[in-house]
């Protein structure tokens, strides 16, 4: 469903991302894990189409982002890190919008049904400067949501929602994944990859350091008293390259 | 001042000149800088060199007849804006950022010295702007230190004197004056309004006829007599002159600040709902949304969004986003579009004036493109939005366009109209060619403006008085839009000459021809557009 070869991007002279290649099949969640600056922004930025790779091919749903970014972005559901919504429009206008944008015909029984399970039914009519930054959110990951992708992209997706919030916010990623999609998560949290991922990706200065199965990571790095295998495969991974740079 | 405040100012001050010496720093920015001086140096040049040509004795004439003119229409102008200001006023009159309620609300400050702190980063500001008028107002005051001075004064006056008069109309909210605001503004516009129909009626009394004579009239002179005052300081021709009226005019802006001081106490409930208001306005401003957003929390939510290929929806966001935030400056500018046939015809000069033309090209060309965004312009913070749709560039980019043109060409029509209604010897046909020719120009104007954000994208507003790069930037991107519209007019006005000499038919052909080579050269600058947009990066973050 995602597949990436070769993907390399550089800034002016700097190089964010170094041959990356990996591939997510439909029902994975894929989880990006780095420190800041490794690169997990620039790739799904370059995923869903908003920034052009150096090198390489990225495919969503057997389109490439660069020969075909309609038909990619057509499956694909992108959740930035500071979902910057249109300020003078409602909560269920930005539904409408993202409907007429996908081309979803008869979207209102499904609308209601994500305002429901977001807990915003309540917020329908309402100015989205308005909202706070949490429930903004939340009307990002219904727009993202409301096409059916098969595809889904987060970037941060927890930050800035309470305990209830990140429980159906997390409920509602693996609904996704049950239901078929391929999902790729950016985040800090290792928490939330234990919970939810199938697959880890752990990017460092750009580059793949670490990529297999949930249960390849713990089977090779092992839990400590302190701290679990994640933890434990993350820092020795980012540690042991900058202690080696050093 | 609170010798705190006093050094808070002082290193606000410090801090905005560091800024703007950073901004120098850049190449960007330095050549904005440079710029923005370059055409101030060309302006002022121009105007004295025009002045060296006329003789001693028709230069002392101008001067005088341009006194004369200061004299009369300065008073009425400065009342048209307190007036303006009662009318339209919708934030506080001293406003505190977020920064300073938390900062200095909470702190040992006495309110008096939080208002003559806020009045002298006003005053500090003003500076800046009168410099900027001296360079150009010293040809009338005789020296540029006598401009600065009248102009420091008058625009301390103006800011203290809106203050104040929207305080007092605050203090009496509630009370039985205050229900009178409504029918006396209503009574004054009828006045002008009554007064703009009897000049255009009059065939030998203009406009300019009868604020002259009010001016000079004994109600006249008791109305304006504060603002007398600081016409009289820009016309003073000696310096004991200057030095009198500028005594009366401190004695004025004294008494004004008291007045705003004792006011305040009154008021201080309402300024702070009003100061919060107008933070979270700024905010959004930043942000790139409007300034004039509706306040209101919850609306009624259109339930579709018409698809039309992928250009609906763009288009629909952007009627709505005009529908909350800009309706009421649509209202404004087509009221002013409305009004420029009867004013025209009153003031008596002719539309081919260029003094006319320049007006209506600055108004469209830059004054509405810079008020009225719905656009790339106002969503630089969302182009992730754009960039991430799967519709076509192209159809995004026309869907952007579609709201921002079709509302400016109802500005646009509602002048030709007015002007058709007004004007002795327009006729309609001429209305309609200027109709037809509107629109291709009005989208050239728009397809230039946002090509050139998505170029450089820069944000909506200057960070400060003193942001020359802003500018800078502004001028010389208006300078190239007019010169792009130039070459398409000429362009355009050349092959509807050479279809007339070839074909020698009646002008309908070479009006076509004209119209369709225009036509065409919108199209070629929509297809910049977007590639514009197809290059354009959002922010790169690398992470």
């Amino acid at each position: 469903m995602i597949t990436v070869t070769n993907f390399s991007k550089q800034y002016k002279g700097f190089t964010a991302v170094k041959d990356l290649s990996f591939s997510v099949e439909p029902g994975q969640i894929l989880g990006l894990l780095g420190p800041n600056g490794a690169g997990k922004t620039t790739t799904l930025r370059a995923l869903c189409g908003i920034i052009p790779p150096s090198s390489g091919r990225l495919v969503i749903a057997g389109h490439d982002i660069a020969e075909a970014p309609i038909a990619a972005k057509q499956n694909l559901g992108y959740i930035p890190d500071d979902p910057r919504l249109f300020d003078t429009m409602t909560v269920w206008e930005h539904l409408a919008f993202t409907a007429a944008a996908y081309k979803v015909t008869g979207f209102e029984e499904r609308a209601e049904a994500l305002l429901a399970s977001f807990e915003l039914t309540h917020k329908r009519d309402t100015l989205v400067h308005n909202l706070s930054r949490g429930m903004r959110q939340k009307v990002a990951i219904a727009c993202a949501f409301l096409h059916d992708p098969k595809v889904i992209l987060f970037d941060e997706p927890l930050t800035g929602l309470d305990p209830q919030g990140i429980r159906g916010i997390k409920q509602a990623i693996r609904e996704r994944a049950q239901a078929g999609s391929a999902i790729i998560i950016s985040s800090h949290l290792l928490s939330l990859f234990e919970d939810l991922c199938t697959h880890i990706m752990v990017l460092n200065l750009g580059e793949c350091r670490l990529f297999g199965t949930m249960d390849n990571v713990a089977s090779e790095f092992g839990q400590t008293e302190d701290s679990s295998a994640l933890e434990e495969a993350y820092f020795t991974i980012t540690q042991n390259k900058e202690t080696g740079q050093a | 001042m609170d010798q705190a405040l006093f050094r808070l100012l002082m290193l606000r001050l410090r801090g905005g000149f560091r800024q703007r010496l950073i901004q120098l720093t850049s190449l960007r920015g330095l050549l904005f800088f440079l710029a923005f001086v370059g055409i101030i140096w060309l302006l002022v040049a121009t105007n004295s060199s025009s002045s060296d040509m006329v003789s001693m004795s028709d230069a002392a004439l101008n001067r005088q007849a341009l006194s004369a003119q200061i004299s009369t229409f300065m008073p009425i102008s400065m009342l048209a804006m307190s007036l303006l200001t009662v009318a339209l006023t919708t934030g506080p009159t001293f406003h505190f950022s977020p920064a300073e309620i938390n900062f200095l609300f909470t702190g040992p400050f006495r309110r008096r010295d939080l208002i003559i702190y806020k009045f002298g980063a006003y005053v500090a500001g003003a500076t800046l702007s009168s410099a900027l008028i001296a360079v150009f107002a010293q040809g009338q005051t005789g020296s540029a230190l006598s401009a600065f001075f009248a102009s420091l004064l008058t625009i301390t006056f103006v800011q203290l004197n809106s203050a104040v008069i929207v305080m007092t109309s605050q203090t009496l909210e509630g009370s039985r004056l205050a229900r009178i605001r409504y029918p006396v503004i209503a009574l004054l516009i009828t006045a002008a309004a009554a007064s703009i129909v009897y000049a255009w009626m009059a065939p030998d009394r203009s406009l300019f006829d009868l604020l002259s004579a009010f001016r000079y009239s004994w109600t006249g002179t008791i109305i304006l007599i504060p603002y007398i005052v600081f016409a009289e300081l820009f016309v003073s021709s000696s310096l004991s002159q200057l030095a009198f009226w500028g005594c009366i005019a401190l004695l004025i802006n004294t008494a004004l600040l008291r007045a705003a001081i004792v006011l305040d106490a009154r008021t201080t409930d309402r300024a702070l709902s009003d100061n919060a208001r107008e933070s979270s306005r700024w905010e959004r401003v930043k942000q790139g949304g409007s300034y004039w957003a509706t306040q209101r929390a919850e609306v009624r939510s259109f339930r579709f969004s018409p698809a039309w290929g992928g250009l609906g929806p763009i288009a629909w966001r952007q009627a709505l986003n005009v529908a909350r935030n800009s309706l009421k400056v649509v209202a404004v500018f087509t009221g002013i579009a409305a009004c420029a046939g009867p004013l025209i015809a009153a003031v008596g000069i002719p539309l081919s004036d260029p003094r006319v033309l320049t007006v209506i090209y600055t108004f469209f060309g830059f004054i509405l493109p810079r008020t009225l965004v719905c656009d790339f312009r106002g969503d630089l913070s969302r182009m992730e939005i754009y960039k991430t749709l799967p519709i076509a560039p192209w159809r995004i980019c026309a869907g952007q366009l579609v709201v921002q043109v079709l509302v400016t060409y109802v500005v646009v029509l509602s002048l030709i109209v007015s002007i058709t209604v007004f004007e002795k010897g327009f006729v309609t046909s001429g209305a309609l060619v200027f109709a037809a020719f509107a629109l291709p120009l009005t989208v050239l104007i728009y397809t230039i403006e946002n090509t050139i954000h998505l170029l450089f994208p820069k944000k909506l507003v200057p960070m400060g008085r003193a942001d020359f790069e802003f500018l800078g930037r502004s001028l010389v991107e208006f300078i190239a839009k007019t010169i792009v519209i130039l070459v398409a007019v000429a362009a355009s006005a050349a092959v509807g000459f050479a279809t007339f000499t070839t074909f020698r038919t009646s002008l309908v052909l070479p009006a076509l021809a004209s119209w369709i080579t225009l036509a065409l050269i919108v199209l070629l600058t929509l297809v910049l557009m977007q590639n514009a947009f197809r290059r354009f990066a959002v922010a790169e973050t690398v992470d």
